[in-house]
């Protein structure tokens, strides 16, 4: 369906005749191109984990960064064009900020999601508002966080879409790890499993074999908020799997 | 030794003018005396004068006397409301009353509403304004009822019905309303209550009861209080401190040494 | 600074030139109103009178300068009737925009959050408004929040502002604060006890404070709702 390139192809803002935003579709593929990134929500917290593609030895992997803390309470790992991301998770912070300083209390995942969202579609060739683009971003977020609520988890695609999900998988892998993450996850899982099955998924789903430095995951919990995992604490549960 | 004998010479001390004018450029403030936001009037009925009053002293916005008298004394037959400086209408008044009894003893005669009014004018003129007296000037003499409204510069209006301060607006809408000529003694009472009643209620410098004086060619009824037009407020809760609460940072017992000059025993007769 | 003191004895003899006075328009007029709020263990009371009034007139008897923002939060607010009415009119959009983007109703700790980031944004023009923020926090306890008119607030048991605010305060020191009395025992305050020292407070500022009078409205807070009485002052 996308190998016929049309006139409606042109204006990033042109409905085709059949109702289709090619830009925005070609947006969601550009995602799986990009590396996976797993979240699980527990009850106990949520956590994020993301491949790091080390192409080159010559990598510095510690400076790929996939995982972004948000605020104290909200952390987010992304897949797809990471360079968008920044715009996406400047706003999230942005508005996070802003919540709590109005409003002296913790901005709520959903309502951090939703303002991010807004970005999304706010793409076009005229006069963008500050921060918009001229194209849809090519970037897949995964929002994870504690608010009133308890442990929450949200995907937004470039189309601006967000859900919340118990379990997702995003970027190239995400097909079979989304079917590995069915089959995994249950309720009543804990955090530290949920920590095992997403590292068990993504070595499924990798073509590198993974190791502590090829992956990268935060959890978010009631009482540390927001934590990146050490190298350390990786490979403690590497060598569990 | 005599010089503090000696009577003062009258009038008032101008002194400390220069230092309180330094003193007020250097920013200190300028003591306030009391002004009596207030509602007064009167009116000529049939038999004579109906003066009113309300009862409230207010220092700016805090009310500093829930029961005054601003119905002033000048002489058995003539009576005086005023509002402005509590102060100087006091001292006004009286002052004028003292003089008018100095010249009914100087003529034997009963004295004139007009030569209070007069006396007040005069002196009020003489301090351009400073004396902040507004007053509601009314009696009966030999040449019957008189009604006066007299200005703290000094100009003064001869009229039926007169009212003044904060109120008067309120009062005078209730007389040009309902003023007729030559009305009854208890049609009088109750216009001027109603007129008063208008200061107290929508004038935030009036408030409290309604004094009334009704003055005829043989009788004086000074009304205090005429009505209570506002009940003080009943409180809910009781307010008493159990004993001790204030608290005792040190006491001393002291004796008093008294030297026994002197003793005698005497017999005092019985009461009987 | 003798010679300093000097001068403007010096002056005196040619400052009998009046000068031309500037006359200016005032943005802001004063309407009176006095509120009061009581926080309690597991309730809040706020009330106000119900008086308008300008200089020595009154506008109105039966405006109360209470709003109720949300299930358990009412704000008392009280100065120039005009930023009163617009500064409540903000808040309450403000208010509903929270709830169509956020799916829930604000926290009192947030009103007042709220409430002193609008008041700071006027700083060099600001509302002329007293207010006093009251309700339940998310641990089910009355609360009290205070404000001055730009955005300064924090959280108290018990606060008077507005025109009687300064007869008010030093009974509510006395008598909820248990101030300057020896062994006096801080007793947990009942609600009927509150809403009466409330109707008392307002009856003596009633006797004394010009603005004051006609009626307070009070509002009792609970976990359950609100309700809202009127009890009537001298009219004076």
């Amino acid at each position: 369906m996308f190998l016929t390139r049309s006139e409606y192809d042109r204006g990033v803002n042109t409905f085709s005749p059949e109702g289709r935003l090619f830009q925005v579709e070609y947006a969601i593929e550009a995602i799986k191109l990009g590396s996976t990134a797993i979240g699980i929500q527990t009850n106990e917290g949520v956590v994020l984990a993301v491949e790091k593609r080390v192409t080159s030895p010559l990598i510095e992997p510690t400076s790929i960064e996939k995982i972004m803390e948000v605020d104290k309470h909200i952390g987010c790992a992304m897949s797809g064009l990471i360079a968008d991301s920044r715009t996406l998770i400047d706003r999230a912070r942005v508005e996070a900020q802003n919540h709590w300083f109005t409003y002296n209390e913790n901005m709520s995942v959903e309502s951090v999601t939703q303002a991010v969202s807004n970005l999304a579609l706010a793409f076009g060739d005229d006069d963008p508002d500050p921060g918009a683009m001229s194209r849809p971003f090519g970037v897949a977020l995964l929002l994870a966080g504690i608010d009133k609520d308890g442990p929450r988890l949200f995907h937004m695609d470039p189309s601006g879409t967000f859900i919340q999900y118990d379990a997702k998988a995003i970027g190239s892998g995400s097909e079979g790890a989304q079917q590995a993450l069915q089959e995994q996850f249950h309720k009543s899982i804990t955090l530290k499993d949920a920590c095992k099955s997403a590292l068990t998924i993504l070595k499924q789903v990798m073509e590198e074999k993974l190791s502590a430095t090829n992956v990268e995951m935060a959890t978010v919990t009631t009482d540390r908020l927001f934590q990146m995992l050490s190298k350390d604490e990786l490979e403690a549960i590497i060598k569990d799997l | 030794m005599a010089a503090c004998a000696e009577l003062p010479a009258g009038g008032f001390v101008f002194e400390n003018c220069q230092r309180n004018k330094f003193l007020e450029s250097q920013g200190y403030k300028v003591p306030k005396a009391y002004k009596t936001g207030t509602t007064i009037c009167g009116l000529v009925y049939k038999d004579g004068i109906v003066l009113g009053a309300d009862t409230r002293a207010t220092e700016d916005t805090i009310v500093a006397d829930k029961n005054c008298a601003k119905i002033h004394y000048i002489s058995s037959n003539i009576y005086c409301c005023g509002a402005g400086t509590a102060a100087d209408t006091e001292m006004t008044t009286q002052l004028i009353s003292s003089e008018l009894e100095l010249h009914r003893l100087n003529t034997g005669r009963q004295p004139r509403v007009c030569t209070a009014n007069r006396l007040l004018k005069q002196m009020l003129f003489r301090y351009h304004g400073y004396i902040g007296a507004a007053l509601v000037l009314g009696g009966v003499d030999s040449t019957g009822p008189h009604l006066y409204s007299i200005w703290p510069h000094g100009s003064t209006d001869k009229l039926p019905f007169v009212t003044m301060g904060s109120g008067s607006l309120a009062a005078m809408a209730t007389f040009e309303d309902r003023y007729k000529a030559d009305l009854s003694r208890d049609e009088a009472m109750k216009l001027v209550r109603d007129a008063i009643c208008a200061g107290i209620f929508n004038d935030l410098g009036s408030g409290s009861n309604v004094d009334l004086c009704v003055i005829t060619k043989d009788k004086v009824d000074y009304i205090r209080p005429y009505e209570e037009a506002n009940k003080k407020g009943v409180r809910q809760g009781k307010y008493r401190y159990d004993r001790g609460t204030t608290v005792v940072i040190s006491s001393e017992v002291k004796k008093v040494e008294l030297e026994v000059i002197d003793t005698e025993v005497r017999a005092v007769p019985m009461e009987t | 600074m003798e010679a300093m003191a000097m001068m403007p004895y010096q002056q005196e003899q040619t400052n009998h030139i009046e000068r031309p006075i500037q006359h200016r328009f005032s943005p802001y007029d004063f309407n009176g109103g006095t509120v009061l709020a009581i926080a309690g263990e597991d309730f809040a009371v706020i009330a106000s009178d119900t008086r308008l009034m300008t200089g020595f007139s009154i506008l109105a008897r039966d405006v109360p300068k209470t709003t109720q923002y949300t299930t358990n939060t009412v704000v008392g607010s009280c100065g120039f009737h005009g930023d009163v009415l617009t500064l409540t009119k903000v808040i309450q959009t403000r208010l509903k925009m929270f709830t169509y983007l956020h799916q829930k109703e604000m926290d009192t700790s947030s009103v007042a959050a709220m409430l002193s980031t609008v008041l700071y944004y006027r700083r060099f023009f600001p509302y002329y408004v007293y207010n006093i923020v009251a309700g339940i926090d998310t641990e089910g306890k009355g609360c009290v929040y205070s404000f001055d008119p730009v955005g300064s607030y924090e959280r108290e048991t018990y606060r008077a502002g507005g025109s009687a605010s300064s007869m008010l305060q030093p009974l509510l020191d006395n008598q909820i604060g248990m101030k300057n009395q020896e062994g006096a025992k801080q007793v947990p305050l009942a609600k009927a006890k509150a809403v009466a020292l409330v109707k008392d407070v307002f009856t003596s500022a009633a006797e004394r404070d010009i603005h004051t009078g006609d009626a307070v409205c009070i509002h009792v807070i609970t976990k359950q709702g609100t309700t809202k009485e009127t009890y009537p002052l001298r009219r004076d």
